[in-house]
């Protein structure tokens, strides 16, 4: 299902940006490890603060304009695309970890 | 020393028992398998470590070798679980990780099973199914040692951008230290094996690295699954987040 929402997430960035697949899936990859997130188990609020914090400087670098716009127009049709399949959280080791701890 | 380091491992079997019911009763609120997984792992360590143990406590003669070698059974059905966890929580679609669990599995079977049935010292460096049976148990610690502080990395990452809470990107340290430290448990089981003829400098050492890997084990689950409040404000206290650049 997270493999879903990374196809989502890099076709929606290719048609908001004028990127072509392969440099849209590349941006993309490299944009979730610099925040750290693994492709296989993404979910939307991370994809929201990567598309948020660090994908409008990945577009500035390969020259896309008006990047700010582009990763807005990109989060926006993910939502609408991915709301149905957005995988519950709850096994996440993120998730796990904090439950281990009882917080 | 060695009596110290007998005490060690009665008061980790201790606290094993205590975090095994911990999450337990976690797993019986969520439902979720992590906690189950992790809850019975610890259940039969501590089991394990205060059975084998029980001699020195009540100072009577060490448990004959058959004996040994069926209390072992306790601490070995607790690794499968553990395997399990590993691999449910880092590594759920990879084959290799699957493959790995399966390897551990069988080395712990057949060295413990085969270990039975020869008879022989459990911690003898001519016993060969004791070597099976320690590789065995021996990798999952290592494996979760690595894993965890991959995690831990990534989870750095998340921690600035705001989707990892500091007190869980320090939870992965923990585990990570803690696989670090049973590592180093194991290593003493080897040195304990090569001190089968008694020598006493080497079982100094064994006993040392056995009772600080213990005490060590201890304190970093202590901070991992019993945070105290002021560690955990000290931790997020540190975390640094960074701002949204699109908010400006």
């Amino acid at each position: 299902m997270a493999d879903a929402l990374f196809d989502i997430a890099a076709e929606r960035l290719e048609e908001s940006s004028d990127m072509d697949r392969l440099a849209a899936r590349g941006t993309l990859r490299l944009a979730l490890k610099a925040a750290g997130l693994d492709a296989n188990r993404l979910t939307i609020p991370q994809l929201r603060t990567v598309f948020e914090k660090i994908m409008p400087k990945e577009l500035e670098a390969r020259g896309v304009a008006d990047a700010a716009a582009s990763c807005k127009t990109a989060m926006g049709a993910i939502e609408r695309a991915a709301s149905e399949n957005e995988l519950a959280a709850s096994n996440s080791p993120d998730e796990i970890f904090k439950r281990l701890g009882g917080s | 020393m060695e009596e110290n380091a007998y005490l060690t491992s009665i008061f980790a079997s201790v606290f094993y028992l205590v975090a095994s019911v911990r999450l337990l009763r976690l797993n019986r609120r969520t439902g979720e398998r992590p906690e189950l997984l992790l809850g019975i792992y610890f259940g039969f360590s501590g089991a394990y470590y205060l059975v084998f143990n029980l001699p020195s406590l009540f100072g009577f003669d060490s448990w004959p070798p058959a004996t040994e070698w069926m209390i072992e059974w306790i601490y070995v059905l607790g690794v499968f679980p553990y395997l399990f966890f590993i691999r449910s929580v880092f590594r759920p679609k990879a084959a290799w990780a699957g493959a790995l669990v399966g390897i551990c599995s069988v080395l712990l079977l057949v060295g413990t099973a085969l270990g039975t049935l020869n008879g022989g010292d459990v911690y003898s460096l001519d016993n060969l199914w004791f070597h099976v049976q320690w590789t065995g148990y021996t990798a999952p610690c290592a494996w979760l040692g690595l894993e965890a502080m991959l995690s831990r990395r990534g989870a750095r990452k998340r921690t600035r951008l705001g989707l990892c809470e500091p007190i869980v990107a320090n939870r992965y340290l923990l585990l990570a230290l803690f696989g670090g430290f049973q590592f180093l448990a194991c290593l003493a089981d080897l040195l304990l094996a090569a001190d089968a003829d008694g020598g006493q400098a080497v079982s100094m050492i064994s006993d040392a690295l056995l009772g600080g890997s213990e005490i060590a084990s201890v304190a970093v689950l202590w901070l991992a699954f019993f945070p105290p409040r002021f560690y955990s404000d000290w931790i997020t206290r540190r975390a640094v987040i960074l701002p949204t650049p699109m908010d400006g």
